[in-house]
């Protein structure tokens, strides 16, 4: 558990006065309206929050999927204000790993194909003996055949997770990994990060509504109304 | 993993689908490449017919030229006359390198012994001068098949005698000194007149109209159809043909009454004109076919594209670039069109002895035989077609998959 985070590295991802506003008819809605923080290398960081606080806005541009409308956003120290969609792939690729709620693995390849499939797109040479690794790590080795189909809901969810491992990201961003698990699973989950953090000095950055997993991270951001309400480290 | 095998992955997530839109496009190609494979095999029949005609130029009474042309391929009832006088007028023209008179007459088959309703009930006589019209036919030489050994020409004036063509031959089961029996209504008479003949020779295959055709002399064949005075054509081989030597020839003998001259590359252009009508027809069919297909690839690509869209933003978010969905998308469409492709010429293969009764139900070929070639050129071609076609039916798709935005592709898969 990393509680100490002055000895930390330097940040991994600046965020300064970061603001998205959506038009919805007349009605301007401000998910995020100038929100500021700085997470470290190896630190695991929660993002709480009500239902349109604003958490996933956050993650979506933390993450490079989307472009603030104002504020300044610098990652493993590129600023990513004004790229274009092209530039923010390569941002992306190889330092930011991503896992969703609804794990969106691909039904018609194998646990060990989807798992691989990012490396396609990095034209980097499959590894077969580095697949089975990653997913050792996830202790889903004797799953690598497998479809989608024949796993549980937390299995998927590890695949997802390998997938983000396999191009050895620095960053794992994780928008509700725990929405579609059951308890024991979502704990587990989140035990793989903090694992992550812990043997790889992995940073991760989870969004939850569940309060008790959230509290399991270094560093607990609270979001309400597009603004940080509350940011305090972990008991 | 490479792109393509995760393309090919992804259109056998809908197999029935994916399999009703290459049919689709095979359908298309097999109807382009018979069409095609029709035009080429049925200007190379022309070509080999006309030419073993052996003459360049023929003399003929006036009419139509596309009748005249196709009687003297593959034979005909409305035959029409041209007197005999004519020939004696014309073979006098100093650029004559070669002339033969022919009459042609249709007669009653005899005594077959085959009862096949669907074989024609008539023979097509041709009289003939046999050392003019062999000169200029110098393939046509006795077969030495069995039951065909001892065959020879008859002489001008013998009465009795025939040289039959190769099928003739076999269709009637005939071998060389047979009796051949055919019903002859001589010009005038109503009654048909039954002669018997001695089969004296029987010919090799040549592959055209000569085939299916009875030779005589051409004296005893005016006598027997009442037509002493009358020939059905003069054939002609000029000393330096050219188609100025031509067009002096035509002006020289177009002043005879009732007649006209037909240069045989006219009867070739006209032949293959009056059948591009039903190839146009043909054509327009593929046209459409073709353009229905399009559409079909590019609705089953934009449906799996907006079925995928969640996913295309979740593989964007792992470091696929716009360029790689492009890739994968417009991949998927060239594997289907490129199938539909390759199944459009395997249908196109098995399905050309279908696609000849078709174009025969349409249209009167005026030739013989097989008239559709599909060649490795149109294979190629059908091929290099269809992966023209999925170049420009997957740019939409593909682009519109490559233009998505991840969060909003996400948002909306989920």
């Amino acid at each position: 558990m990393n509680n100490n985070i002055e000895t930390m590295e330097a940040p991994i991802i600046t965020a300064r006065g970061l603001k998205k506003h959506y038009k919805r008819g007349i009605e301007t809605i401000k998910a995020l309206d100038g929100v500021s923080l700085d997470i470290r290398s190896g630190e695991m960081v929660s993002i709480l929050g009500p239902s349109g606080s604003g958490k996933t806005t956050l993650i979506n541009l933390l993450s490079c999927l989307d472009a603030p409308d104002a504020g300044e956003l610098v990652i493993a120290g590129r600023s990513v204000n004004g790229l274009v969609e092209e530039e923010l792939v390569n941002v992306r690729q190889g330092v930011l790993g991503f896992i969703f709620q609804k794990f969106h693995l691909l039904p018609t390849l194998t646990v060990a194909e989807n798992v691989e499939l990012p490396l396609m797109f990095l034209r980097r040479q499959v590894d077969r003996e580095k697949t089975l690794e990653v997913l050792r790590q996830v202790d889903l080795e004797n799953r690598a055949g497998h479809l989608p189909k024949e796993l549980s809901g937390g299995q998927m969810q590890r695949v997802a997770i390998a997938r983000a491992l396999i191009t050895d990201s620095k960053v794992l961003i994780a928008d509700e990994p725990t929405g579609n698990l059951d308890k024991a699973n979502g704990e587990a989950v989140f035990a793989l990060f903090r694992r992550l953090v812990t043997e790889k000095n992995l940073t991760v950055i989870v969004t939850t509504h569940n309060l008790a997993l959230g509290g399991l991270a270094d560093r607990i951001i609270t979001l309400e109304d597009g603004l940080i309400i509350d940011e305090h480290l972990r008991q | 993993m490479r792109f393509i095998a995760f393309a090919f992955k992804n259109l056998f997530r809908r197999p029935l689908r994916t399999g009703l839109t290459i049919m689709g496009i095979a359908l298309a190609v097999a109807v382009a490449v018979s069409l095609i494979g029709f035009n080429i095999g049925y200007r190379r029949s022309i070509d080999v017919s006309i030419d073993k005609l052996g003459f360049q130029v023929m003399i003929m009474a006036k009419g139509c030229p596309y009748e005249a042309a196709t009687m003297m391929l593959k034979g005909g009832t409305g035959l029409v006359y041209l007197p005999a006088s004519t020939y004696d007028q014309v073979r006098s023209d100093p650029d004559i390198a070669a002339i033969t008179p022919i009459f042609v007459g249709v007669a009653e088959k005899e005594g077959s012994g085959i009862n096949d309703e669907s074989a024609s009930s008539f023979a097509i006589i041709s009289g003939i001068e046999v050392e003019s019209f062999v000169s200029m036919k110098p393939w046509m030489t006795m077969s030495q098949g069995a039951g065909h050994l001892g065959g020879r020409w008859f002489a001008d004036d013998a009465t009795g005698e025939v040289v039959l063509g190769y099928e003739v031959a076999e269709y009637e089961q005939r071998k060389v000194g047979d009796s051949y029996y055919v019903s002859i209504t001589p010009y005038g008479q109503t009654e048909p007149v039954m002669s018997e003949f001695k089969v004296v020779g029987i010919l090799e295959r040549t592959g055209t109209q000569d085939d299916g055709t009875v030779f005589m002399p051409i004296s005893l064949a005016r006598s027997l159809f009442n037509r002493p005075t009358e020939l059905t054509i003069v054939g002609f081989k000029l000393k330096n043909f050219s188609g100025f030597a031509l067009r002096q020839f035509e002006q020289r003998w177009a002043k005879l009454p009732e007649v006209q001259v037909v240069g045989l590359q006219q009867v070739k252009t006209t032949l293959v004109s009056l059948v591009e009508t039903a190839q146009t027809m043909i054509a327009s069919v593929a046209v459409v076919a073709i353009i229905v297909a399009i559409i079909g690839v590019i609705n089953s690509i934009m449906m799996s594209v907006f079925e995928r869209t969640g996913e295309i933003g979740i593989m964007k978010a792992i470091g696929a670039s716009k360029s790689d969905i492009f890739q994968i998308i417009w991949l998927e469409t060239m594997a289907i069109c490129l199938g539909g492709g390759v199944g459009g010429v395997i249908l196109a293969l098995s399905g050309t002895s279908l696609v000849e009764k078709a174009i025969q139900s349409l249209i009167d070929f005026g030739t013989r035989g097989s008239m559709v070639a599909i060649t490795p050129q149109v294979m190629l071609v059908a091929l290099l077609g269809s992966a023209v076609v999925g170049c420009f039916a997957g740019l939409y798709p593909a682009w519109r998959a490559s233009s998505m935005r991840p969060v909003e592709a996400i948002r909306e898969g989920e």
